[in-house]
């Protein structure tokens, strides 16, 4: 079977699917009682049993969660065996049997409240698999998590409007840094919400890279943060009853959600409990035997009332269909830095379809350079120009999936005697009709800046929006030594 | 008039000594009158003949920081690419007046364990411990833009090969099979086209004939197998499946190696095949006259009994076809034999 990471994790040894792999160095801590050297090991049908003191005494069983998998420099395993535990729609499933046992049975104590967001890319691809408009899947949609239990299903383009404002903001910044001080890594800037992408720079190429990559939260989070900071208190919640589910078109997405940076001691829960894909939902229906064309219909959820009106509604925004991050920025670098409120923005494909760039010219100048860079071999060439201070690029749009997000690794395949390709051309034709987003016009982020982060520039702000990144330094442990 | 058949024979021309530790291979110049080696000591040798004594020219140090698995010289000759286990790929030529490292490729996890050549010299492929294959492209002077990552593996990659006239690619791996590649135009990409599964224990290496329509593969398994290519609409009618060719195993060759085969090697101009095996002997296989092409026969025309003293790590025919084969083993020699059929 195939991996479902994305390429850049699949090298880095994230494919080994069943269990870690046999070379794991997580240190095993046994509890064991004082005793003289040695101990006698018995294996027995169930286990392995420590003898030494006479009696049997039943070993422990080494669990290796996926935050160990994450900060460790070994294998970096995070096997499917330990996304299971947290990460599967069994989990999901079981959170809802569980929610669905407290409502038949009167119990309003401890009663979790089942949020859903849901983000354009899997939405399209349950649209294309079952032949529906964007807005009958995304009905569909919200009717059959509903049915599974869920209390709210809402669409995150108040996330995807937050990060984009962040990054064209973040970016502004850079490149001033950038002027006063050249010789610093503030360009070019890389783009964060791809977790294959920031997952592959921490493990291989650390430090070096880790400066330029945007520290914005990817939109998943910030939904993340939204929902267990804001919507918790609005609905007089506590976070760790919160149950969030992000329905996403990447396998990747579920290492992020699990990364400790996105869990709260305070609050002792995760921003992001468990991260659903396409694919996981297509397996949702056949084993119910169903088709999301029976599904009846319901509309999105609109918890923001207190915040004024809005039609909840999955949306594009302006650029590529992974969030058009090199778009929106641009044209905001563009009308901010050099007036031009009008750029356009003509892509010219570089070796191949998925390294394109886009220049800003004025008097004759380059004064702009991005380039959008999709799967893993670009993403080496890209790194390989930054090693050798021949990038000439102020901002790049980085996805691990080759053509990006709407050919995430766990969108739902081709059908027989379908391509890959047709598929994605058949998507971004259905992102591009999508309704538009406007991040700059979005009134309930302006009055969310205010209201919940104290302001733009505060730490609050920068505390909901903003993450930091880890280089993973190898280990030069025995182990770990192979030749 | 009495006729004597003489037994086919290699004689031993010369033993180099040099290396410090394990001899990992050695690599034809394409002209065939000087080759390189490398090895455990992280040094890489360029060796041609003072007379009729063969003697080493130049010593590479230096440009990598463990052991160098592999070298292979580029077709035109030019340049010499050798493959690490401090997970580089150093490229080396000698525009400067003497050899030196003008590029590395840089992206393997971990060893480097293959490298080679596209036969127009415009591609580089490599392979390693971390199941991946690459191919680079020669985008101008002293850079290598990364093509393609293709990750079909389920463990090492021990060895790559091209197609000795288009640009097809074939892996032999750990996981005891062997992938052919090629570029899907539409977009660039490299894919898989064909897995060459029977071998039962790791494919340590593989050699195209000259055609290029058949394969020879080498194991763990103490056996040599030939593939042969099926192209859509071939004659034998052989289905294949989404126009693209098959690969079929149409000779095993076992009974003959009692230790892991380490490397074959199909000389371009005899068709002979001449195998590295780990019992310290090299052997000559001769295709027989009367074999069908659909299920040839080879016969082992030549044992070297002792051919090193020690596993024998890379065999390798002159590419001129002179019959001149040149070997190198654990033993930290370097020999070069002569074969003989009449």
């Amino acid at each position: 079977m195939a991996s479902r990471f994305s390429g850049a994790l699949q090298l880095t040894d994230l494919d080994d699917f069943i269990t870690p792999s046999q070379e794991c160095i997580k240190p095993v801590k046994i509890e064991r009682t004082k005793t003289k050297t040695g101990a006698k090991i018995k294996i027995g049908e169930d286990g392995y049993f420590d003898v030494s003191n006479g009696k049997e005494q039943k070993l422990q069983k080494v669990e290796i969660t996926l935050a160990d998998c994450l900060a460790c420099s070994g294998c970096i395993t995070s096997a499917e065996s330990v996304l299971v535990t947290k990460q599967s729609q069994e989990e999901l499933l079981r959170v809802f049997s569980e929610r669905k046992y407290t409502d038949n049975n009167g119990v309003t104590n401890d009663v979790r409240l089942i949020v859903i967001s849901l983000s354009p890319q899997p939405t399209l691809s349950l649209a294309a698999r079952y032949k529906l408009t964007p807005k009958e899947a995304t009905d569909k949609l919200a009717g059959y998590f509903k049915s599974l239990g869920a209390d709210l299903v809402l669409d995150m383009t108040i996330a995807e409007d937050f990060s984009l404002l962040e990054a064209q903001q973040e970016f502004l910044q850079r490149f001033q840094n950038q002027l006063h001080d050249p010789k610093s890594k503030n360009l070019p800037m890389l783009a964060s919400s791809c977790p294959g992408w920031v997952c592959y720079a921490e493990k291989t190429h650390g430090n070096f890279i880790l400066p330029y990559i945007s520290s914005t939260k990817s939109p998943q989070q910030i939904m993340g943060s939204l929902v267990k900071q804001y919507l918790s208190k609005c609905r007089e919640q506590n976070p760790s009853e919160i149950y969030h589910v992000t329905f996403m078109p990447c396998y990747d997405k579920k290492l992020e959600a699990s990364r400790e940076d996105f869990y709260s001691e305070i609050l002792q829960c995760h921003d992001v409990d468990c991260v659903i894909t396409s694919i996981e939902l297509e397996q949702m229906l056949e084993n119910n035997n169903k088709s999301l064309r029976d599904v009846p219909g319901m509309e999105l959820d609109w918890p923001w009332e207190a915040l004024g009106e809005g039609s909840p509604l999955v949306r594009r925004h302006v650029g590529s269909g992974s969030g058009g991050y090199a778009d929106q920025v641009f044209l905001y670098a563009a009308e901010q830095l050099f007036g031009e409120g009008n750029a356009q923005l003509t892509y010219k494909n570089l070796r191949n379809p998925d390294f394109r760039e886009v220049v800003l010219q004025k008097d004759g100048q380059d004064v702009l350079r991005f380039a959008i860079v999709n799967g893993f071999r670009n993403i080496q060439n890209l790194v390989q120009k930054l090693k050798r201070g021949k990038s000439p690029y102020h901002y790049v749009e980085v996805m691990a999936c080759p053509s990006g997000c709407l050919n995430g690794g766990a969108q739902i395949r081709p059908v027989a005697g379908e391509s890959g390709r047709e598929l994605a051309v058949q998507l971004e034709l259905m992102y591009s009709e999508l309704p538009l987003a406007m991040p700059g016009d979005n009134k309930l982020v302006r009055k969310l800046y205010g209201e919940w982060l104290d302001g733009r520039d505060s730490d609050k702000a920068a505390a909901m929006l903003h993450t930091s990144y880890h280089s993973v330094e190898k280990s030069d442990i025995a182990l770990n030594i192979k030749w | 008039m009495i006729y004597v058949t003489k037994m086919p024979k290699l004689d031993l021309e010369q033993t180099l000594t040099g290396h410090k530790g394990i001899v990992w291979h050695v690599s034809w110049h394409p002209q065939g009158k000087m080759f390189a080696s490398c090895g455990e000591d992280k040094t890489i040798k360029l060796w041609s003949k003072e007379g009729q004594e063969w003697a080493i020219k130049t010593v590479l140090v230096d440009g990598h920081k463990r052991t160098i698995r592999q070298i292979e010289w580029s077709p035109c000759g030019n340049y010499l690419a050798s493959a690490s286990f401090d997970a580089t790929t150093a490229i080396w030529d000698k525009k400067s007046g003497q050899f030196e490292c003008n590029a590395t490729l840089e992206g393997h996890e971990n060893e480097v364990k293959g490298v080679a050549w596209s036969p127009s010299g415009q591609l580089l492929a490599t392979c390693g411990r971390d199941k991946s294959v690459w191919v680079w492209e020669v985008a101008g002077d002293d850079e290598y833009e990364c093509e393609a990552v293709l990750n079909v593996h389920n463990q090492d990659v021990k060895k790559v090969a091209w197609h000795p006239s288009l640009d097809i690619l074939a892996s032999a791996s750990y996981d005891n099979t062997v992938k052919i590649y090629k570029e899907d135009p539409a977009d660039n990409d490299w894919s898989c086209f064909a897995t060459l599964q029977s071998h039962e224990s790791t494919v340590w290496s593989l050699a195209f004939d000259k055609t290029g329509e058949r394969l020879a593969t080498c194991s763990d398994d103490k056996t040599v197998k030939i593939w042969k290519e099926y192209k859509p609409n071939n004659q034998e009618g052989v289905i294949v499946a989404d126009k693209e060719s098959v690969w079929k195993c149409i000779c095993t060759l076992s009974g003959f190696h009692t230790r892991c085969v380490y490397d074959i090697s199909w000389c371009h101009n005899t068709g002979l095949l001449a195998t590295a095996c780990g019992d310290d002997i090299i052997r000559i296989f001769k295709e027989s006259d009367d074999s069908d092409p659909n299920a040839p026969t080879f016969e082992l025309v030549c044992t070297k009994l002792d051919a090193h003293s020690q596993d024998v790590n890379c065999v390798t025919w002159n590419p001129t076809g002179n019959q001149e084969i040149l070997s190198c083993s654990d033993d930290g020699e370097i020999r070069i034999w002569s074969f003989s059929s009449d």
